[in-house]
């Protein structure tokens, strides 16, 4: 299942388990869904995945680490998107875009697409699938066409651009002082409706 | 499709961990995304007519949680919502995990017989610090009592940080007749809870005093609502 994966993971551990890359896990609340992410460094096709996903070709969500603290983050936005897509309260079109737009802090669409979503020159991506069941095949196809290093999931933090993120959620710095940065940026997602 | 969320959350709900029953919510216990959570619903009430129920519903929800994001933004520790689900009311927050009511942080510091008064002193002029804080943001807890502060212990150092916890009957407002009411609520609650600690509360409110810029407002109108309450005469 992962043949395909391995001649993209270069790296020495050629015999490296690429199977524990991925995270998945599954939505309590909606026990038949399960969200799997993977993340990507030195992509090279960035435009071109782009293009297919705004096409509804990717049956996935393309987000751009750098905005993202921890998994935990993307399972938040994520959970939020499938309850609003169930009770039929999305705010944009696709279980996709609307997990890219959980994770702003703000309600504007369009700009959530900007700071959230992957930009032409981005070396880097974090695609987010659910499925259900195990779909290992729609896992190696959508990794298929990401022309870059897979890495694991935990290594986002590693990605995050910590001024950034600070900055577009408007963390504040006595906030930071009685929490983490992933607590503030969770916190505004889950209630930036009503604020 | 409203319905068929409903059964999702009651399923899970259903097999969670109840630790609380109220009036106005269920409390319960369940992982979350691979956290612990605390899982706060707010149940119909039937006794009231049902679209007055939901907007009150709706609104008691909505204000908890807007109290909460806007006390983390001014460096108060609260839960971490998690997530809202605004169709069956339910609040999904962060488990404070190794932590103890101040409550019983403070009987059992009582019953140990121990000097151990520093220790409360300390703990009182921590909460007088973050209710000036909370109140400076306009955010009023609406329900304070020591049962609803926890005491979260810090790991490496030993070092233990406040928590306020259950803003259900929050609001926001500037008013200090309404900060006042904040206080003395906590003052009645304090008070019948833990008893012989007049000098600490006096504590708490030096410390409030001396760390809220409109402190001397609130406290003038905490003076005015202590002659007002029950089996009070308002002479002169």
């Amino acid at each position: 299942m992962y043949g395909s994966l391995c001649s993209r993971v270069t790296l020495e551990n050629s015999r490296q388990d690429t199977k524990n890359m991925h995270l998945t896990k599954q939505l309590e609340l909606f026990p038949d869904h399960r969200v799997t992410q993977m993340l990507f460094k030195d992509v090279k096709n960035a435009a071109e995945l782009r293009q297919s996903a705004v096409k509804g070709q990717i049956s996935g969500a393309l987000i751009n680490p750098k905005m993202l603290v921890n998994p935990f983050q993307v399972l938040v936005a994520t959970n939020k998107s499938v309850h609003l897509q169930k009770t039929g309260k999305m705010k944009t079109r696709s279980l996709y875009s609307e997990i890219i737009f959980s994770l702003s802090p703000t309600n504007n669409i369009s700009e959530a697409f900007k700071k959230f979503g992957i930009s032409d020159g981005d070396d880097s991506v974090m695609v987010v699938l659910v499925h259900s069941r195990d779909e290992s095949q729609l896992l190696s196809d959508i990794a298929a066409k990401v022309d870059g290093l897979q890495i694991p999931v935990e290594d986002v933090s590693l990605l995050s651009d910590l001024a950034k993120i600070k900055k577009l959620y408007k963390v504040t710095p006595q906030e930071e002082k009685c929490g983490t940065l992933l607590d503030a940026v969770v916190c505004r997602m889950a209630t930036k409706d009503v604020m | 499709m409203a319905q068929e969320k409903s059964v999702a959350v009651s399923d899970f709900l259903s097999k969670a961990e109840l630790i609380k029953q109220g009036a106005e919510a269920r409390v319960y216990r369940s992982e979350f995304l691979g956290k612990s959570a605390i899982v706060k619903e707010r149940f119909p009430k039937r006794y009231r007519h049902p679209v007055l129920d939901e907007r009150l519903t709706h609104r008691r929800t909505v204000q908890e949680v807007r109290a909460i994001l806007r006390c983390r933004r001014a460096g108060i520790s609260t839960p971490v919502v998690y997530f809202v689900d605004y169709t069956s009311h339910c609040i999904f927050l962060e488990e404070i995990m190794g932590s103890l009511t101040v409550r019983d942080h403070i009987a059992s510091i009582q019953q140990s017989d121990s000097c151990k008064e520093q220790e409360l002193e300390h703990l009182a002029e921590c909460v007088g610090h973050i209710l000036a804080k909370m109140h400076d943001e306009d955010v009023i807890h609406g329900d304070l009592t020591t049962s609803n502060m926890l005491l979260r212990h810090g790991l490496e150092d030993g070092e233990s940080s406040l928590v306020l916890i259950d803003f259900g009957l929050s609001y926001i407002s500037a008013l200090p007749e309404d900060k006042g009411v904040d206080l003395y609520v906590l003052e009645k609650a304090f008070l019948s809870t833990h008893p012989n600690t007049e000098t600490l509360f006096d504590k708490l409110l030096k410390s409030y005093r001396a760390s809220s810029k409109k402190s001397s407002a609130v406290i003038k109108k905490l003076d005015e609502v202590r002659l007002r309450g029950r089996k009070r005469s308002m002479v002169g």
